[in-house]
């Protein structure tokens, strides 16, 4: 039996004839090409280069930008491609997110008309990859703090400093930096190759395994001042950037607990303990009923955001509200489903030990869920908390 | 060059079936498919148009609902969409003489389609609508290729292949070909929601569907299957060689 989408309330009746062809094409490429093949690549840690070429031809990247070769759907159309890739891993969707939310769309805001015409075209395609450098070592949650820096050198600027955690950045053709530009933040746009940069790969993960993370080092990095992002300064540049990314993982985080709560479901039907199926008990019923409850809940806010992202109407706090709960309530049902499977729920014959381990980092990245709380608090009192000074 | 795709939209191969006073529940049918033998069939359609410069129009028959295979079959690159509008029921020759009649309006100089539908598997649309039409028709064809002027087909069994060639105008009928229709792409999905779709009665091709032919009476649910047998010992061995080869026929 294949994969059946729990869709309890019927949401996806809610999108238009387009959105529901997108979402059936990325299902059905996830089905053949992500799930018989995501397991060995977790084992091995790498991230699948026809993966990119896949979801390059599928013309699904920078989903909601418009011109420059961009796709130019609904953000809600954005959404849907985001949940269907992480129903086959949440690697795959970091990458898709990663390169359209945090690489293309910098570009496509900020950058100039040169830039956007060299760029944007190729990462569409997948041709080129991109990355997106903002947190450091010492700087994660409060990036506003960071060190790299750039200087004037004639006409470059020599950047220096690191940066962590980077999806995609050994792959990356061209990595997004964040630096202080004469103690203001700015973006520039740093190519592989480039002197005095580097992007080592990060191994030893137990998370987000089919994916790359690296870390970007600049050393007198030089690059010519045409690589500067000439439309913002300060944290609203990279800040804008995460809005979209984190709105992409609101919905991404349904897909992995529909995985989860699609293989529960299906084990606890054939599992026989006591002469019945494990099904037939109540505790088991309760957890599936409770996954039922809030994948529903999840879907509802993640659609409603969507639509709300579509037509303009939103503030960040929305965001934060639907990427904190959906992927809190993801992670506790991949636990919940890992229960359900008993000691086969660690094995990599079934998704959910998978999922668990990936959202552990998806609760983390993005903003923390307690930074999204803090946002919240700030959002209902007025009164930031992030810090203890004024 | 103009080439024809006969599509029929059927139940998803992997959809669960109700029946209901001997014909099926369709609205218990979560999802609906283009027929995968005309998916071969439109691939091949494809090929031809990308190789051969072909345009290809997708032909379909059915209710309201079957418009989505012709969207699904825009998206990949189908040029034109014809859709015989038709709700009820009708005996096969009253629906190969409308689907004739259609490719007769296209005017495609060949017709692919699959060698029989998903769910009713008659195999009758293709060879009756080449009689309609009173072309030749290859059945069992796994591609098709236009060479000087003629169109070559392979056809493929277990047992061998064998290369035909066609002269003029014909109907191919595909089995299993060698390559699965293509993936849709987001641009092509946006591209085929602005595609016209020419709807047409059966009357507006001058078709009355009483033609009658072979009806379809009833649908029921295969019997249940036996249970299985158990043999334990060395002594069985001749009894189990029997019942394989003689019951089973697997040796």
């Amino acid at each position: 039996m294949g994969y059946e989408a729990l869709d309890f309330y019927d949401v996806d009746s809610l999108l238009t004839d387009e959105e529901r062809m997108i979402r059936d094409v990325v299902r059905d490429w996830v089905d053949e090409s992500v799930i018989p093949k995501i397991e060995n690549a977790c084992r091995e840690g790498v991230f699948l280069d026809e993966w990119r070429q896949e979801i390059g031809g599928m013309g699904i990247l920078g989903a909601p930008l418009k011109g420059y070769g961009c796709p130019g759907l609904s953000y809600t159309a954005y959404g849907v491609i985001c949940r269907e890739l992480e129903r086959g891993d949440s690697g795959i969707r970091s990458f898709a997110s990663v390169q359209g939310s945090l690489a293309m769309y910098p570009i496509w805001d900020f950058g100039s008309e040169e830039q956007k015409e060299k760029y944007l075209p190729k990462m569409a395609t997948g041709e080129l990859i991109g990355c997106f450098g903002l947190t450091e070592p010492d700087y994660g949650s409060n990036p506003g703090d960071m060190v790299t820096k750039a200087e004037e050198d004639g006409d470059h600027y020599i950047l220096n400093g690191a940066k962590m955690w980077i999806t995609n950045g050994t792959i990356a053709d061209l990595a997004i930096v964040w630096a202080k530009l004469d103690g203001v933040i700015r973006g520039f746009i740093v190519e592989k190759g480039d002197k005095g940069f580097s992007a080592p790969e990060m191994k030893g993960k137990h998370s987000l395994k089919a994916s790359v993370t690296s870390e970007l080092v600049f050393q007198d990095c030089r690059i010519p001042k045409d690589r500067i992002l000439p439309g913002v300064k300060g944290l609203r540049g990279p800040f804008s950037c995460l809005n979209n990314a984190r709105y992409g993982i609101s919905w991404g985080a349904v897909g992995a607990a529909q995985s989860c709560f699609d293989s529960a479901r299906s084990y606890a039907m054939s599992r026989i303990q006591f002469d019945h199926p494990i099904a037939a008990y109540q505790l088991v019923q309760n957890k599936l009923a409770w996954m039922l409850r809030e994948i529903t809940k999840a879907q509802l806010l993640a659609y409603h955001l969507g639509v709300k992202k579509d037509s303009g109407e939103w503030v960040p706090e929305h965001i934060s509200l639907a990427k904190m709960n959906n992927v809190d309530i993801a992670l506790e049902i991949a636990r919940v489903a890992r229960d359900i499977h008993g000691a086969n729920g660690i094995l990599d014959e079934y998704p959910v030990m998978r999922h668990m381990a990936n959202l552990e980092s998806v609760k983390t990245y993005e903003g923390t869920h307690d930074i999204h709380n803090l946002i919240l608090g700030r959002h209902i009192t007025g009164i930031q908390a992030f810090t203890r000074e004024a | 060059m103009k080439v024809a795709v006969l599509i029929k939209q059927v139940p998803d191969t992997t959809a669960r079936i109700s029946i209901a006073g001997g014909s099926v529940d369709e609205g218990s049918i979560s999802k609906w498919t283009i027929s995968p033998y005309d998916e071969y069939a439109l691939e091949a359609a494809l090929k031809l148009q990308s190789e051969s410069g072909a345009k290809v129009v997708a032909i379909t028959l059915g209710p309201q609902r079957s418009s989505k295979s012709l969207i699904d079959a825009a998206a990949v690159g189908a040029d034109e969409l014809m859709h015989v509008l038709y709700e009820g029921d009708a005996g096969s020759l009253s629906l190969q003489s409308a689907l004739a009649a259609a490719v007769r309006k296209s005017e495609a100089d060949i017709v692919l389609a699959g060698k029989q539908a998903a769910d009713t598997n008659s195999g009758s649309t293709a060879p009756g609508v080449a009689q309609m039409l009173g072309l030749p028709c290859v059945g069992l064809v796994s591609e098709v290729k236009a060479v000087d002027g003629n169109f070559v087909a392979t056809r493929s069994t277990s047992s061998g292949m064998e290369r035909v060639s066609v002269s003029g105008s014909c109907v191919f009928a595909f089995d299993k070909g060698d390559e699965e229709l293509r993936r849709p792409n987001v641009r092509g999905i946006m591209m085929a929601k602005k595609k016209p779709i020419e709807t047409l009665s059966p009357a507006d091709l001058g078709i009355s569907m009483e033609s009658g032919g072979v009806n379809l009476e009833s649908v029921g649910y295969p019997p249940e299957k036996p249970a299985g047998q158990t043999f334990q010992g060395a002594a069985s061995a001749s009894e189990v060689v029997t019942k394989l080869r003689e019951e089973a026929n697997v040796i």
